[in-house]
């Protein structure tokens, strides 16, 4: 209350008390004080506090003043705190990326994809393929269904040729149920919505198709497009391009009408193909329609081991992983590991802000006392503390911004999207978030802290002599040790998620990749495939050319095959994997026991080639020659593989066989002279569009196909190898701030013990001391945990490097090497300076 | 424009305040202003309407050295300004004209008690 006021009060109190009881008298004194709880002292009461504008003026320019003081302090954590922006910034617009892909359908909450759940031997699998005739037979028998539409998945159908007369261009499509666009509300340009794929001759084309072939959109509804040069579809819509935010991304849709007859196996209740999604009725019970569809598939074949689950198609991009038929984790997981690297990089960078204006706390200790004394009240200083940091914050966003601007397109790269900085209010309104946050954590201890100080200690201790005291000396230490601790573990995390990387890349998985490429059959190679092989073969620089079903690592299963002695009750997946003779050579697959095919041998159409996994698991005693296999297909067992990895380093090698099946195989394989690929592959794309013409050379190095099944580890090491390097760099940059100012504040103890003798050795280790053993406790803390964190992500490997002690050691080598460095910079030149200069004034 | 209207409470206080001239600080009004009126006030109830006077530009306020007795804080001092001066006046004068216009005009009967 106002002066004049507690004055009154008082006044009147002693008045009461010489002629009334004390007790009147108090009980007087609260009446009249709450008899001033009118507006016009409760209005006079807030703005004396403030003086808005006068303080906010006054603060800035003691903040700005205090910049141009400290310009080292300034720099190290302007350069800190935007550098750990520039981290922050790009993370959140990958995490927000990455949250919203499949988030734009319509009716998300009653977006389902229907997915098999199988017992197998070998333990739960939960697959989203499942029969193709599923979908249309759910909309018959469930009323809860509004929409069901089957699916093909896009890299089924991807490097199709579409042509219109001689113009083609490579596309990848699927096949849809015809209720597909209702279900996923990608907008249709062109067309009647509910007519789409009436026709199993319609196709419904993306913009930017329909632009490329035909000129404009509105040109190409009715028109005739060539698919492969085999079959030819009529424009029945035009669909805007899928945005990049989706997980599918095609260019064109066909009816599942036509899919019937292009591959009437994938809608046998026995198969698993395409996927199946639904449009629930609103208001529908989802726990009781999944109880009540579990079972659906047992009452449509003899089996039992394959049961429906449903799950939100908005979680499915997120929320993939399934272990043991249990939803566990997926992209989530590096969504949420970025995040807190995110986080904790900003808390590093916050740190280095504390730690610095605590130390420098002596230094303003004189500037809050007197302030104190004049009658600033703590709420002002705090006011003015957190006003600096957040201008400082706000400094360093700024710089942030432009340096994420510039490097956007580099970490587009690493991180396979294409992501803009597009300044709109979510973005705006994190960053503002961002820099609140960040500035009130880096500021709020320093401004607790000195605002709490005591003036009268202030001037008469000696706080500003020397010696701190222990409370915040601990804290101080307690940050940096923190600091340190997480950059160690990130380290760590870096050089093991490497290592495993190059393990898994250069691991000997059992067959030759190298040199090797493949291409889709395609146009005239569907015909004559053994013409054109021979063709491709004189090519020079080619040493072989034979074909495959699809690609090594991604191919059918069955689980359809019996043998002699096999247990009724077990159920294998096998790979399945049709090639053409020489197959085996190329790759250079070892056979164990008996041969590889041949054409020496007319019957070998009906002969398969096991791995030794599949034997092992079969449990025959002497395989050559047995007959395996199901109903009309049987099979001859002629020779046994040693095992390769056709899969991720990441599952067990499975069973697997190779059938000689060449009408089956989709994909052409050559291998080339290790010397002059390029020039091959000029010659390939030559011959190619001349034997071809229309269709594109497209290409895949087989090694490459192998890498791309880390891509999501790579990603993480690229990235984590520069967010290790960022929080190293950041906790550097506070030490090296700390150790100035220490050298700075004992420089007068430094000039007395060089006059008494100390060497200069001495005097650097009495400098260092402090911080070598503060980073010593970083280790210690460090090791247990990176060493946790590393084993755990290593337990996903099936095949894995062991965790040696020198990562830990080096991890830990390299930060204490790293921080003496930063503050032996500093005390050398401490410890170098002359006693005469130090000690000539005072 | 500010409402310059004179209420009673405020006519009397800054009676008052004239009356106590140098002394004229809210605990000193309240006190006196219960010695003559024989009605309790609180000095919240003083202050605010001193304040209001203040607004309504009849009052100007300084701050005195302040005494022992309060703590050594300081005194805030009212002093009536011209147009308190004129306003008082024609308060006066108003009520004159009143009286002025009653009939049954008689000292002795007069009860005065608001």
């Amino acid at each position: 209350m106002a002066e004049e006021v507690l004055g009154d009060l008082d006044e009147r109190f002693y008045h009461r008390t010489s002629n009334q009881s004390t007790r009147r008298a108090k009980l007087d004194y609260w009446m009249q004080v709450f008899n001033y709880l009118r507006p016009f002292a409760l209005r006079n009461f807030i703005p004396k506090h403030l003086l808005p504008n006068l303080m906010l003026k006054h603060n800035l320019t003691l903040t700005f003043r205090n910049f141009g003081r400290h310009k080292s302090t300034f720099l190290i954590n302007l350069i800190g705190l935007s550098t750990s922006l520039v981290c922050a910034m790009m993370i959140y617009l990958w995490v927000n990326d990455e949250v919203s892909v499949d988030k734009y359908h319509q009716h998300a909450d009653r977006f389902y994809q229907i997915m098999e759940w199988k017992e197998l031997s070998a333990g739960v699998f939960v697959t989203g393929s499942t029969p193709g005739i599923l979908a249309e037979t759910m909309a018959d028998e469930y009323a809860e269904v509004e929409y069901a539409a089957v699916a093909t998945p896009a890299s089924w159908y991807s490097g199709v040729t579409l042509f219109v007369g001689d113009k083609g261009v490579k596309t990848s499509g699927k096949y849809v149920g015809k209720d597909f666009f209702e279900i996923f509300t990608y907008p249709i340009l062109l067309g009647n919505k509910e007519h789409l794929l009436d026709q199993k001759h319609h196709i419904v084309v993306s913009e930017s198709v329909a632009k490329n072939l035909f000129g404009d959109a509105q040109s190409a509804i009715g028109k005739t497009i060539e698919y492969q040069r085999e079959k030819e579809f009529t424009v029945s819509g035009v669909f805007e391009d899928i945005p990049r935010n989706s997980s599918e991304q095609f260019d064109f849709v066909l009816s599942s009408e036509e899919f019937k007859d292009v591959n009437p196996n994938a809608f046998k209740w026995e198969n698993s193909g395409p996927m199946t999604f639904l449009l629930l009725k609103e208001g529908v019970d989802i726990e009781a329609f999944k109880a009540k569809i579990a079972p659906m598939l047992k009452g449509k074949t003899t089996e039992d081991h394959r049961q429906l689950i449903a799950r939100r198609y908005v979680d499915a991009y997120l929320y993939g992983g399934y272990v043991n038929g249990v939803q566990s984790g997926g992209r989530i997981d590096y969504v949420q590991f970025f995040s807190l690297i995110g986080i904790l990089i900003l808390i590093i960078a916050a740190i280095n802000f504390t730690n610095l204006s605590t130390a420098r706390a002596s230094r303003r200790v004189k500037e809050i006392g007197v302030k104190k004394v004049v009658g600033a009240n703590r709420r002002a200083l705090v006011f003015q503390y957190l006003s600096e940091s957040i201008i400082l914050t706000f400094m360093a966003a700024i710089l942030a911004l432009l340096i994420v601007w510039l490097l956007l397109p580099q970490f587009n790269q690493i991180t396979d999207k294409q992501l803009i900085l597009h300044l709109d209010t979510n973005i705006l309104v994190a960053l503002l978030l961002m820099i609140l946050s960040t500035g009130v954590v880096a500021g709020g201890y320093p401004a607790f802290y000195l605002s709490g100080l005591n003036p009268i200690k202030v001037f008469k201790s000696n706080l500003f002599s020397g010696r701190t005291n222990f409370k915040e000396l601990f804290t101080r230490k307690g940050l940096v040790v923190f600091q340190f601790t997480l950059s160690i573990t990130l380290i760590v995390a870096v050089a093991v998620v490497y290592k495993q990387l190059e393990f898994v890349q250069n691991r000997d998985i059992g067959y030759d990749r190298e040199h090797v490429i493949h291409f889709p059959r395609e146009g005239r190679t569907m015909e004559n495939l053994d013409v054109f092989l021979q063709e491709l073969g004189k090519v020079p620089g080619v040493k072989a050319a034979t074909s495959m079903g699809q690609s090594m690592v991604g191919g059918g299963n069955t689980t359809d095959m019996d043998w002699k002695g096999k247990d009724p009750n077990s159920r294998v997946h096998l790979a399945i994997r049709p090639v053409n003779f020489g197959a085996v050579e190329m790759l250079g697959i070892k056979i164990k026991e008996g041969r590889s095919f041949s054409q020496d041998y007319s019957l070998d159409s009906a002969s398969v080639i096991f791995n030794q996994t599949a034997i092992d698991i079969m449990g025959l005693e002497d395989p050559i020659g047995e007959t395996v296999g199901r109903g009309e297909f049987q099979f001859k067992i002629i020779g046994i593989m040693e095992d390769f990895h056709f899969q991720s380093l990441q599952s067990e090698v499975g069973p697997l066989f190779f059938c000689l099946a060449p009408q089956y195989t989709e994909r052409v394989v050559v291998k080339l002279e290790s010397n002059a690929t390029r020039e091959t592959i000029a010659r390939l794309e030559k011959f190619y569009s001349d034997y071809n013409p229309g269709f594109v050379f497209d290409y895949t190095f087989m090694d490459e196909e192998y890498d791309r099944l880390y891509a999501a580890e790579n990603r993480v090491a690229s990235l984590g190898k520069y967010f290790a390097g960022v929080a190293i760099l950041i906790s550097c940059l506070g030490l090296f701030g700390l150790a100035a100012f220490t050298a700075e504040r004992r420089v007068k103890e430094i000039g007395i013990r060089k006059i008494l003798g100390a060497s200069y050795f001495r005097i650097i280790g009495l400098l260092t001391r402090d911080f070598t053993g503060m980073v010593l406790i970083a280790i210690l803390v460090a090791l247990p945990l990176s060493y946790w964190i590393t084993s755990s992500w290593l337990s996903d490997f099936a095949y894995k490097i062991t965790l040696e002690w020198w990562f830990f050691a080096g991890a830990g080598v390299t930060a204490l090497l790293v921080a003496s460095l930063t503050v032996g910079f500093q005390t050398a030149r401490a410890a170098a300076a002359n006693p005469v200069d130090c000690l000539k004034d005072e | 424009m500010k409402e310059t209207r004179l209420g009673e409470f405020e006519e009397v206080i800054l009676l008052l305040v004239g009356i106590l001239a140098e002394d004229a600080y809210a605990f000193k009004i309240a006190e006196e202003f219960e010695s003559q009126t024989k009605r309790a006030v609180s000095i919240g109830a003083v202050h605010s309407a001193l304040n209001r006077l203040g607004e309504k530009g009849f009052l100007t306020s300084e701050m005195k050295e302040g005494t022992a007795e309060r703590g050594g804080r300081r005194k805030r001092i009212y002093t009536i300004t011209a147009s308190g001066q004129r306003a008082l006046s024609e308060a006066r004068d108003f009520r004159m004209a009143l009286w002025n216009q009653y009939p049954a005009f008689s000292t002795d009967n007069l009860n005065f008690n608001i």
